[in-house]
């Protein structure tokens, strides 16, 4: 039986699609775990570790992002756990910030992009480690909790600079929004999962015609990133009371601290 | 921001339903526009054996190289399977839009008319953004 040497099974079209389909099941499973977004997880990992130009990679992650939110809102609505009131002004100002990172990040040279992508990661890593303390209202539900967002001007700048963030380097930015909403804006911690997720619905919309209208929408890319992540959650959410969550968070924070540091270092021209 | 528990959220629900219905319509036809390109039914504009070289270029470079088409152009090109699948993912892009525009009368009609001017600001930024109607937008 002939064997296909590797070097030319490496270089198949279809390769990458496969590791990727196999990378974001996976990522999609512990994503939900760790209760962080499957973005940004994929950003800097793929951006890092496959050969695709980071164009597609950001395009890749933002569809990821969006089309994971989309699937879980009218559930989070209905429950009372998003708030589209709420959530309107936010967008309004996400969405327009998030158009200008995504038009900017194809401005600025791939390098620069790379080295702060890699910045940002990090600092993730360093916010999810902190962030723990956040979960001490976890229990309360929000349908009997009489619950008043508060600091309502600065939860509206921060989700401008979460938007340009996630535009720009294509991710779903719940990992800031949550805390922007829960300990500025003082929502209950559910309440604020939810709403991250709509907003990051529209604002992700916004950006996502950046993408799309430059050419940097990759079918092969993204389309198996998207059945990827959404087969891994599925898994994930039925492993979710089986597997130890601490556990697993902490190899979120060291993979995603180790794919930073790669970033920031290809950024650099250090690890090319 | 006062929630508004106990009121039944009209405009809310509407999103809600609205949001649903879009969602699964493109998942599947995103899903099936995939197996449309992946099983070739529809030759891509993009030679499949061409992509290991291609998605190493930036996307301009790329579509310098491949004579892709960029903005809206690529409508003409949905006999392609590759520019069929990025119909399919535009449409996620469009959920928000449409379910949002949906929510504009709703809010008006219960009053709420700063959410309804919200709501439609809203709108006129991601259509903006469809129409590529923002500096920088090529």
């Amino acid at each position: 039986m002939p064997t296909m040497p590797f070097a030319e099974a490496a270089a198949a079209w279809w390769v990458w699609p496969l590791a990727l389909f196999c990378l974001t099941f996976f990522l999609g499973i512990v994503a939900v775990i760790a209760g962080v977004g499957g973005g940004v997880l994929f950003v800097p990992i793929v951006a890092s570790f496959f050969p695709f130009h980071l164009d597609y990679v950001r395009g890749a992650g933002l569809v990821l992002a969006l089309t994971g939110t989309l699937a879980a809102s009218p559930a989070l609505l209905r429950s009372g756990l998003a708030n589209l009131r709420l959530v309107l002004p936010l967008a309004l100002v996400g969405s327009v910030c998030s158009l200008a990172g995504a038009v900017i990040g194809f401005a600025l040279p791939v390098a620069v992009v790379q080295t702060a992508l890699g910045v940002i990661i990090v600092a993730v890593a360093v916010l999810i480690t902190l962030a723990r303390g956040a979960d001490g209202i976890a229990g309360v539900d929000p349908a009997r909790f009489d619950w008043r967002s508060r600091r309502g001007v600065l939860g509206i700048a921060s989700f401008g600079g979460i938007g340009f963030v996630g535009g720009l380097f294509g991710l779903g930015a719940g990992w800031a929004n949550v805390p922007a909403l829960n300990l500025l804006m003082g929502l209950p911690l559910k309440v604020a999962v939810g709403t991250s997720g709509l907003a990051i619905s529209l604002i992700n919309s916004s950006a996502a015609w950046v993408y799309i209208g430059r050419g940097a929408l990759l079918p092969a890319v993204a389309m198996p990133s998207i059945l990827g992540v959404m087969l891994g959650s599925r898994i994930g959410a039925r492993l979710l009371h089986s597997m130890s969550s601490e556990a697993v968070r902490r190899i979120v924070i060291a993979v995603l601290a180790l794919a930073g540091a790669r970033a920031l270092l290809r950024g650099v021209g250090i690890w090319p | 921001m006062k929630p508004r528990h106990g009121m039944k959220h009209d405009a809310q629900e509407i999103y809600a339903r609205w949001l649903e219905a879009g969602s699964k319509l493109a998942f599947a036809f995103a899903l099936a526009t995939l197996l449309l390109y992946l099983a070739g039914a529809l030759p891509p504009l993009v030679p499949l054996a061409e992509l290991p070289r291609l998605w190493t270029l930036s996307a301009a470079e790329m579509m310098r190289e491949a004579h892709a088409p960029g903005g809206w152009s690529w409508l003409h090109y949905l006999r392609y399977g590759d520019y069929l699948n990025v119909l399919g993912i535009s449409l996620f892009a469009l959920l928000a839009l449409i379910c949002t525009a949906r929510v504009v009368p709703a809010f008006w009609r219960s009053g709420e008319r700063m959410q309804a001017l919200l709501a439609l600001l809203q709108v006129l930024v991601l259509l903006a953004a469809a129409l590529h109607l923002f500096p920088g937008a090529h």
